[in-house]
């Protein structure tokens, strides 16, 4: 094993990293303000690339009946529960329905035109995160104040549905998107694509923001006080539905980017979505479910354990990164204290 | 957290006596009897399932619905059942009663094993740490090739009974279920028991059980272990159920399924167990009948149908089906015979003799001083309370005694004892009894439940003799003293009802009756008269008199300077961590310094 | 929750009611990881005729997931409440195996669509119920073998999945490579749903060997070859049979370019000569499929495979009893072994006692890809 190679499995490990960074840091957010373990996050990653892929393939994604399934279910919850309230019926129909079948309606004239790359890649963004508010007013709002543990199993058969659904929609084979660019650069005797970048880039970009909105913005410290307490995030003048169905839309679109950048470097299947969210997952709580860095260097030692891993045995993959992220979490749990309350 | 507002006909467990879930289970115990002579051929293909599935779930409902501790990795040790006997009976030949005793050896070792590393991880760290061994396990089920890697090992043999080969599908079924609802009777018997009540009090957080003698990561670590147990064995009755094992079924999207099986069913009754296996198993086949017919299509749609419902279904029901039904189910409170022998008393110290010494304690956090050099004594029989403004320092001081927290400097002794080292469970055996400032009761059990469980350190049956019902006598013993303290605190009449139905007010009364379960020497009350109204203050004011003249000595902490006044012998006053003033509580109240700090400069 | 037991019943009294007709029992891992194998095997059973020799058919199509647990539950299920004649299924190796035990104790004959050759194991008695209808890994690997040879390879990487798919590959390639003496220099694993194999392939190329197989099936086997090219790997590289269908050419894209494979011959059916018997099965089958569900896929060619042996069987087997007897599918299964020769979509099948699965050379078609194509590698 020389240097070439050691850099070459890093740079491989750094992107794998960055890729489950990703999802690490959009599950700190969510779970930060809605204690949601959400296990579908990888699917906001997949709908966006499968998405992407049918528009190159010039067919109609099938996201166009996902969306309105979900806007239609969305606005016939929200008329059955809000009959009496006219006027907040009429905001929560422009909060969570409207975006899904307006987005729908944009996925379906996208198809059907030869838009260029940037309106299809924008297209998809939009219809991804337009699942976000909904999928939270459908399976999340009804049970905002149940225990962690309700709430995790409400989100894997989520994962159930939308697994099953993107099967329905996009089949079983994989898919690779068109890169963003071409260019690609060399570092000593390595070359890094112009797409990793744009990743790593994406990735650096978003742990700065979300540390820095969540621990200094007002607005940031309010959303996470809706998670402690619900109750006193209102009298705040918060409302939780609210904080929830924020950090959803903003967690679909980190879900969307995150889709359309990885698409071109590895193929996305209609179920790669759970492997790499639960890779996410071990970072996000090697950081503890808290802090946006730590969850970061944590995604990234997973997938730089993996690289590694998968050149001395790769038929031991798993079993080496499963069994060595053990200790990390044995080291990280007796380094920070947590209250016993919390489940 | 605070806890979910319970239902009160949702209090589980206790089932002795109960005339009306005896005829239930008689029933229940027909229908199994005669289910595969009545049932088609197909139903009883899926009640083997169901039956494996229970003992599975069952395991998780013991850890993750009733001890709080969420496992991902159950089926990583049906896994270690299944391939144990699958490696063992097929490669060496040995009898599968052999591989039965082997697997849950090594179960046994690995459960422990991994149980002390896990669980001493708290928070979030614990389910990721089972997600993470447990696909450990998985792959490497999967790469040894020994093992017969990913294709699986075929040609396990039946199991043979008395010399009769159970290789049909009706006979496995009644040993399948035999097995299911003898663990059922084990662990419904455990939880209603000493140990029982320490590991449904395990979700109130350590503390609270620790503060009553309970040692909480052996019995953390006792539960996962018999948890794998249980799995174990549902992977050995699958392996020679199904004659074939590959890893597929052992993997983390069964894992969720179990956890799945226990939600849904109701996570915090054994019961639920058997009732989320049903639905859930039940469920799908239906739904593989009925959707072709209903879309005209086959697969695909099953995942998808199925994830809707489980979700509106835990919308409607978030603890599950079971207090659902629990509802229609008749119920009557749990009989208290008379004991034979009561629990022996204690003596307590004569008059004046110094109880608890506090000597320079401090305790900083991170950069914060919380309590800075604190020196102070109670006497026997002797009512003290701590005061001061909020963030004085009082309840970090109260953990610091108890021993919930360790000192940072200082010493503490307690009758004589230096206890500054010692934990919350082994100061608790001394004699020290405490409530809490935000209560922690099982809200799920009954009052009588809940001050029973104060009596831990008064009993000794552990596990399997619980499990096995050999721990009448000192039961009864447990429960006489429970009333007794119940009726002391004049709270009787709420004996059967659930903790957390009762108001705040009471349930602070019912934390000092299960305080006074455990027969200390010093009580400790962490605020007892908040949240009371003015009627039940005299009362407790009346209470904590009777205490003194029983022999108790009190300390407790408390804001309202009112209630205070007219009870305790002495005041020690803190302020920013540190004391600010002792003595009587009149001279307490002239004291300036003690003003200024109360009114503010 | 009445509601669904009214309609199980009724469906029950139905299925009572139509009694005397062929039932054929199919369970396919539409979802999971092997939906891409099992989706074309499903769709293929809506091609099939409704009638075979003069009797009503009914299929009963049932998804098992992936799982061996819901597979043996699928075939108990087809035993005991629709009691059909012949089981079609499963689509992969561990959830074939799991159902050996029950089609055996219920004496009723089953058509495997998967792999390894373990499935019809001649030395384990229970595998009589047993057959086979994708050709044999063993058949696929000494394909590869002998075009290796022919090229001068001596040295091989191999890199397949980590699963029973892999597995089975491995095996039989380490028993072909070493009767050519060819020498496997190192055996790498990776998951279907890997977002890369960087370092399998790092490793592979440092070891330096002159071709390397890939053993995948569909786009999953795309990503380490993918990387291959992309890190400039010069020898060549072998596919196997499983990456035989248009979403890996297109996921590939110029990648593809001269990679070996043996593959069954309904993919390339127009590039097979006139005289071939199986063209014309194959022409019949590719087009009806291509019609109603785009491209092909071998996979679902051996979905029809099996529809082709039991349509042959039956005629004989309706001689010995009434559909929905013990005597109706033991005799089926003495006709699907009785030596005769079936023509199917993926070659021709000669089965016998001795030989479940019974194909030979014809079976296979040592392929290339060029200009974004199937195309036959001519000796």
């Amino acid at each position: 094993m020389d240097s070439t190679i050691v850099a070459l499995l890093a740079q491989d490990g750094l992107t794998n990293g960055s890729i489950y960074c990703l999802l690490a840091l959009a599950l700190v957010l969510v779970f930060a303000v809605t204690r949601v373990i959400f296990v579908p996050q990888g699917e906001f990653v997949v709908y966006a690339a499968l998405t992407m892929a049918s528009f190159d393939g010039a067919r109609t994604p099938g996201t166009v009946w996902l969306l309105l399934a979900l806007g239609g279910a969305a606005w016939l919850a929200d008329t059955v529960k809000l009959r009496r309230e006219p006027r907040r019926m009429a905001l929560a129909w422009l909060a969570t329905a409207a975006p899904c079948v307006a987005a729908a309606g944009l996925v379906a004239w996208v198809a059907a035109s030869k838009a260029p790359f940037v309106v299809q890649a924008l297209t998809t963004v939009l219809a991804v995160t337009a699942m976000g508010p909904a999928v939270y007013r459908l399976a999340f709002q009804p049970v905002a104040s149940a225990s962690v543990l309700v709430l995790l199993i409400v989100a894997v058969a989520l994962h159930f549905v939308l697994t099953g659904l993107a099967l329905l929609f996009f089949g079983a084979e994989g898919v690779r998107t068109p890169a963003f660019t071409s260019a690609s650069f060399s570092f000593g005797n390595i070359t890094v694509s112009g797409q990793s970048l744009l990743v790593y880039a994406f990735t650096a970009v978003l742990i700065v923001v979300m540390a820095v909105f969540f621990r200094y913005a007002l607005f940031g410290k309010a959303l996470r006080a809706t998670a402690a307490n619900r109750t006193g995030a209102r009298l705040v003048g918060i409302s939780p539905d609210f904080a929830g169905r924020l950090c959803f839309t903003l967690a679909a679109a980190i879900g969307a980017v995150s889709g359309l950048l990885i698409g071109p470097i590895t193929t996305v299947y209609y179920d790669s979505g759970f492997l790499i969210g639960l890779k996410g997952f071990v970072g996000a709580i090697v950081g503890g479910l808290v802090s946006y860095p730590i969850a970061a260097g944590g995604a990234l030692f997973v997938g730089l354990v993996e690289s590694f891993s998968s050149f001395w045995a790769s038929a031991y993959k798993e079993v080496l990164v499963f069994t060595l992220i053990i200790p990390v979490l044995l080291w990280r749990s007796l380094s920070t204290t947590h209250s016993d309350e919390e489940e | 957290m605070a806890a979910p507002l319970p239902n009160p006909a949702a209090v589980t467990g206790p089932a002795r006596g109960l005339s009306p879930v005896h005829a239930v289970a008689a029933v229940a115990l027909v229908a199994v009897a005669l289910a595969p002579l009545l049932a088609p051929a197909f139903y009883v293909t899926l009640l083997n399932y169901i039956g494996l599935y229970s003992l599975a779930t069952l395991g998780l409902v013991l850890l993750t619905g009733v001890a709080g501790q969420t496992s991902f990795g159950q089926a990583a040790f049906v896994g270690i059942g299944a391939y144990t006997t699958g490696v063992l009976t097929t490669q060496f030949a040995l009898s599968p009663w052999l591989t039965l005793l082997l697997a849950l050896a090594l179960t046994l070792a690995l459960g422990y094993l991994i149980g002390r590393i896990t669980l001493s991880m708290g928070g979030h760290y614990l389910p990721v740490a089972t997600i993470a061994w447990g696909l450990s396990i998985y792959f490497l089920m999967g790469t040894i090739e020994r093992f017969g890697g990913f294709t699986g090992i075929t040609g396990i043999p039946a199991v043979s009974l008395f010399g009769f080969t159970l290789d049909r599908e009706r006979h496995f079924y009644y040993f399948i279920w035999v097995v299911v609802l003898g663990a059922l009777w084990l662990c419904a018997n455990l939880l209603d028991s000493r140990p029982g009540r320490a590991i449904r009090g395990l979700k109130q957080g350590s503390g609270m059980v620790e503060a009553f003698g309970v040692h909480t990561t052996n019995t953390k670590t006792a539960v996962f272990v018999l948890a794998a147990l249980l799995a174990c064995l549902s992977g050995w009755l699958y392996a020679h159920l199904q004659r074939f094992v590959n890893p597929t079924p052992f993997g983390i999207n069964q894992g969720i399924e179990y956890l799945f099986m226990a939600v849904v069913g109701g996570a915090t009754s054994v019961w639920g167990a058997v009732l989320g296996a049903t639905l859930i198993t039940l469920l799908k086949t239906w739904l593989q009948d009925l959707l072709p017919k209903l879309l005209g299509q086959a697969g695909q749609f099953e995942m998808i149908v199925f994830g809707i419902l489980m979700i509106v279904l835990l919308q409607h029901a978030r603890e599950g089906l079971l207090p659902f039904l629990q509802r229609w189910l008749p119920r009557r409170p749990r009989a208290l015979p008379p004991a034979e022998v009561p629990l022996a008393r204690r003596t307590m110290p004569s008059p004046g003799s110094a109880v608890l010494r506090v000597e320079g304690a401090r305790k900083t956090f991170g950069g914060l001083i919380a309590v800075n050099e604190v020196s102070f004594e109670v006497a026997a029989h002797e009512v003290v309370g701590l005061i001061g403004p909020n963030g004085a320092g009082k309840s970090t001081c109260f953990n610091l005694i108890s021993g919930a927290l360790p000192l940072t400097s200082g010493g503490i002794r307690f009758l004589e004892q230096d206890v500054s080292a010692m934990s919350a469970s082994a100061i608790a055996r001394l004699g020290l009894g405490r409530t809490f400032q935000h209560v922690k009761l099982v809200a799920a059990m009954s009052v009588v439940e809940n001050v029973a469980l104060g009596a831990y350190l008064r009993g000794r049956t552990g596990f399997i003799r619980s499990a096995l019902r050999l721990n009448g006598q000192e039961e009864r013993a447990a429960f006489a003293e429970a009333m007794r303290q119940l009726e002391r605190v004049g709270l009787a009449a709420h004996a059967h009802d659930a903790a957390g139905s009762l108001p705040l007010g009471k349930q602070r009364i019912v934390e000092i009756a299960r305080a006074l379960a455990a027969d200390p020497i010093l009580l400790l009350l962490d605020e007892p008269a908040a949240g009371l109204r003015y009627a039940e203050k005299q009362q407790l004011a009346a209470l904590i008199k009777a205490l003194k003249t029983d022999g108790l000595t009190v300390l407790l902490v408390e804001h309202d300077m009112e209630f205070v006044m007219g009870l305790v012998d002495r005041l020690v006053v803190l302020n920013f961590g540190q004391k600010l003033a002792q003595g009587l509580p009149e001279e307490v109240q002239a004291n300036p310094a003690v003003r200024e700090a109360y009114l503010g400069a | 929750m009445k509601k669904v037991l009214a309609v199980a019943v009724s469906a029950m009294l139905c299925a009572a009611a139509a009694q005397a007709q062929i039932k054929v029992g199919i369970t396919v891992s539409a979802t999971g990881p092997a939906a891409s194998l099992g989706i074309p095997e499903k769709n293929t059973f809506d091609l099939v005729p409704r009638t075979i020799g003069g009797q009503n058919v009914t299929y009963i199509v049932l998804d098992d997931a992936s799982d061996t647990t819901k597979a043996v539950t699928n075939a108990k299920k087809l035993i005991a409440e629709d009691k059909v004649d012949v089981i079609i299924g499963s689509t992969t190796t561990p959830t074939s195996l799991a159902i050996i035990d029950v089609v055996a104790e219920a004496e009723t004959p089953m058509l495997s669509m998967a792999a390894s050759a373990k499935i019809v194991d001649p030395a384990n008695p229970k595998t009589k119920w047993v057959f086979k209808t994708p050709q044999n890994d063993s058949l696929m690997a000494d394909a590869i073998v002998e075009n290796m040879k022919a090229n001068g390879v001596t040295t091989m990487g191999y890199i397949g999945f980590s699963d029973a798919y892999g597995e089975s590959w491995l095996h039989e390639m380490r028993r072909a490579a070493a009767a050519a003496g060819i020498k496997i220099v190192a055996d790498e694993r990776y998951n279907r749903t890997d977002a890369s194999t960087m370092g399998q392939v790092v490793k592979l190329m440092s070891l330096n060997p002159q071709a390397i197989l890939v053993a995948g099936s569909g786009t999953p086997a795309a990503t380490p070859h993918k990387e291959l090219v992309a890190r400039g790997y010069k020898g060549k590289i072998y596919q196997t049979h499983g990456v035989a269908n248009n979403d890996w050419l297109r996921v590939m894209g110029k990648d593809a370019e001269g990679t070996l494979l043996p593959a069954g011959p309904m993919l390339v059916w127009e590039q097979l000569p006139d005289s071939n018997p199986v063209k014309k099965v194959a022409r019949e089958y590719v087009t009806a499929y291509e019609a109603k569900f785009g491209p092909r896929s071998t996979f679902g060619g051996h979905a029809q495979d099996a529809f082709l042996l039991v349509n042959a069987a039956i005629p004989e087997a309706l001689k010995a009893g009434k559909p929905g007897t013990k005597e109706f599918r033991a005799a089926l299964r003495a006709a699907l072994e009785s030596g005769r020769e079936v023509v199917g979509v993926n070659g021709v099948f000669k089965i016998t006692p001795q030989d479940h699965n019974g194909m030979d050379a014809r079976a296979r078609q040592m392929l290339t890809v060029k200009d974004g194509k199937w195309l036959v590698v001519t000796k």
